[in-house]
């Protein structure tokens, strides 16, 4: 692979008035991958986006495209393209004109751009749209001009901002598996920016997760789902059974609990405040193996959702977990537990993760 | 509420049907006569004087109180007469430059004055509506002495340079608010595919706001052409705007002709305020002149 990254963030930070929206970030982009850039709202990841693409200008650090420092570049002398959340269509031209827009400014002669415009709008699954006008279309049909007119200048690194956030749920999910084949049709970096931790994990080749204007962590979708560097990340990302005790000797005590044993772990010193978190998933029901953690509870809440079923189980009074227990084939109806019983539960020891 | 109902439902019996109606038009439908008497008051003061001007502009005779039957015999000595013709050149020639004027300058102070944030930029939005309160007599006597203080001799052009003054504001009002509706984001995509700053406004902001820009044009045009009070103020004496020089030919007796003119003027005004009301629906959406039109 490239030595070279598509895109190098190098301590920039952008400051509004006292507070930092981004701060200090350091971020290198590996060319051709599809990178998110995930956080709850006023994380700083569309700020983030706004900086390599142009739009803002940082306070501190330096933004690299390709090697290249561009911080002092404005937006149509750098080798990116945006799609917008709004998607921002030229409402007085046509479809084909609104992509061919890119081109024309950058003087490609014309019967290379018709071909290109129509090419494009192959793609996207456009072509017999080409002399309507946007307003128009529907929303994925927008949401796909949008796209076809920032791929059509084969841009370095593709900027996406929430593209997929006006669309209801199951054009969405459709969106989603075709983003990612255009991606890596086109072979060009993507950086995605959504508050979505579904869209991110299925869609990212990494996802960097962002808080208060920094990086928590970057990673695959895996590293970044199985194994949370923090308590936020933990949290974000799907849901997580968060406890908070204190470490003494291979084993976290609860607050107003049992003890569970969670190993040695090297870096933490006996009587620190940590977090404890076990995946709903994660924890079994029944045929434990040796080596699990197993401990008792009573069910106080049975959600029965389809595929799965949800129990709500009280370990001591304020400490409640969520287990997730697939309703697959040979589970039967009266087998599923109800609420008031006392159960056995338990996970993997590699399962129970102690966040500092 | 009969109209709505699907033909296919059986077909209630004829009492039963008016039955409804009646109580369908109920205490709060039924119309008060006074106030329709009121209305149709008010239009007829309104409207009344200017039928009279339009109905004598075709008299045969030439008195102002006796109609001596149709004839166009006034409008005849309208385009026969070269001094109102001029003035009618010359109004014309304001009109035009007043609107480019102040629609290029009317939409330039908007963008500013949106994009603008500092406290500066507010109080220039604020000081811009000034000219909208101000009596206009007194901007007309104010731009006089200006012009007089400045040594500057009153011609067709100082009228040009009071009326562009006097319509930015109108402009800018109208086109405030649209370019405030505008997405940034299409600004920037423009920027994002290449553009410079001034193809972005060129390729991408201006033709947004065409339909506003056109109306407010229009209005412009058919404001400053019917303007008297300021063109009165800051004319020199030949050539004068039609306004004026029908203001000093009515000081030495009213000529029918006069009758004639206002009538062509009040078609042609008409016509342009229904084009400006109108250019806005051309394109397909709502335009500028929501504050005229009400909606």
């Amino acid at each position: 692979m490239d030595a070279t990254p598509a895109v190098r963030l190098d301590g920039v930070s952008k400051q509004f008035a006292d507070s930092y929206a981004v701060h200090r970030l350091d971020l290198d982009i590996e060319a051709g991958q599809f990178f998110s850039l995930l956080g709850p709202s006023g994380c700083g990841k569309t700020t983030t986006l706004r900086m390599i693409g142009g739009f803002s200008d940082p306070t501190e650090g330096s933004v690299q495209l390709a090697g290249e420092d561009v911080t002092a570049l404005p937006p149509n002398r750098r080798n990116v393209n945006t799609v917008f959340q709004s998607y921002a269509l030229f409402d007085h031209l046509s479809i084909a004109d609104n992509v061919a827009f890119g081109l024309k400014r950058n003087g490609v002669a014309k019967a290379e751009i018709r071909q290109r415009v129509g090419e494009m709008l192959e793609l996207v699954q456009l072509s017999g749209l080409a002399d309507r006008g946007p307003r128009t279309l529907s929303g994925g049909q927008r949401q796909r001009v949008a796209l076809a007119r920032a791929l059509v200048n084969r841009p370095a690194v593709l900027l996406l901002d929430e593209p997929l956030a006006a669309l209801d749920l199951k054009l969405r999910r459709q969106m989603q598996v075709e983003l990612k084949q255009i991606q890596r049709e086109v072979g060009i970096t993507f950086v995605f920016v959504t508050h979505d931790q579904d869209e991110a994990l299925t869609m990212s080749d990494r996802i960097a997760v962002m808080s208060e204007g920094r990086i928590e962590q970057c990673g695959t979708p895996e590293d970044v789902y199985e194994h949370p560097a923090s308590r936020f990340v933990a949290s974000f990302m799907g849901t997580s059974n968060l406890m908070s005790g204190t470490y003494r000797g291979g084993a976290v005590a609860l607050e107003g609990g049992p003890a569970l044993p969670v190993g040695a772990r090297t870096g933490i010193a006996d009587g620190t405040s940590v977090s404890v978190s076990v995946r709903p998933e994660k924890i079994w029901l029944s045929d434990f193996e040796p080596g699990m953690s197993v401990l008792s509870g009573v069910i106080r809440e049975t959600v029965y959702s389809g595929p799965t079923t949800t129990y709500l189980i009280e370990l001591a009074p304020g400490v409640t977990l969520s287990v997730l227990e697939q309703n697959t084939a040979r589970a039967r109806m009266e087998d599923r537990w109800s609420g008031g019983e006392t159960v056995e539960f338990g996970w993997r020891p590699e399962h129970c993760l102690v966040l500092a | 509420m009969t109209l709505l109902e699907p033909p296919s439902t059986t077909a209630p019996s004829r009492p039963a049907v008016r039955a409804r109606n009646r109580r369908g038009r109920g205490r709060a439908d039924r119309k008060p006569r006074v106030l329709i008497a009121v209305t149709a008051l008010f239009f007829a003061l309104l409207y009344l004087p200017i039928a009279v001007v339009a109905l004598f502009s075709f008299n045969s005779k030439k008195s102002l109180t006796v109609f001596g039957g149709f004839s166009l015999r006034w409008y005849r000595a309208f385009v026969h007469d070269d001094v109102l013709l001029s003035s009618l050149g010359t109004s014309l020639r304001i009109s035009l430059v007043a609107m480019a004027g102040s629609v290029v300058l009317g939409v330039a102070l908007a963008l500013g004055l949106v994009r603008c944030r500092t406290r500066l930029g507010s109080l220039a939005g604020l000081v811009m509506l000034v000219p909208l309160i101000t009596p206009e007599i007194v901007t007309g006597v104010a731009s006089m002495l200006l012009f007089k203080g400045l040594g500057v001799d009153l011609s067709t052009g100082t009228v040009m340079l009071a009326e562009i003054t006097f319509s930015i504001s109108y402009v800018t009002v109208i086109l405030r608010s649209r370019v405030a509706a505008l997405n940034p984001e299409v600004e920037e995509a423009a920027l994002d595919l290449g553009a410079t700053r001034w193809q972005a406004v060129r390729l991408v902001t201006l033709p947004a706001l065409l339909p506003a820009v056109l109306a407010s044009a229009v209005l412009i045009f058919a404001l400053v052409f019917d303007d008297f009070v300021l063109a009165y103020f800051t004319t020199g004496v030949d050539p004068q705007p039609l306004s004026v020089r029908i203001y000093s030919a009515i000081r030495f007796g009213v000529q029918p002709t006069i009758n004639a003119v206002g009538t062509l003027m009040l078609a042609g005004s008409v016509c342009l305020i229904a084009l400006a009301l109108f250019i806005p629906r051309l394109f397909g959406r709502r335009g500028g002149l929501d504050i005229l039109s009400g909606e």
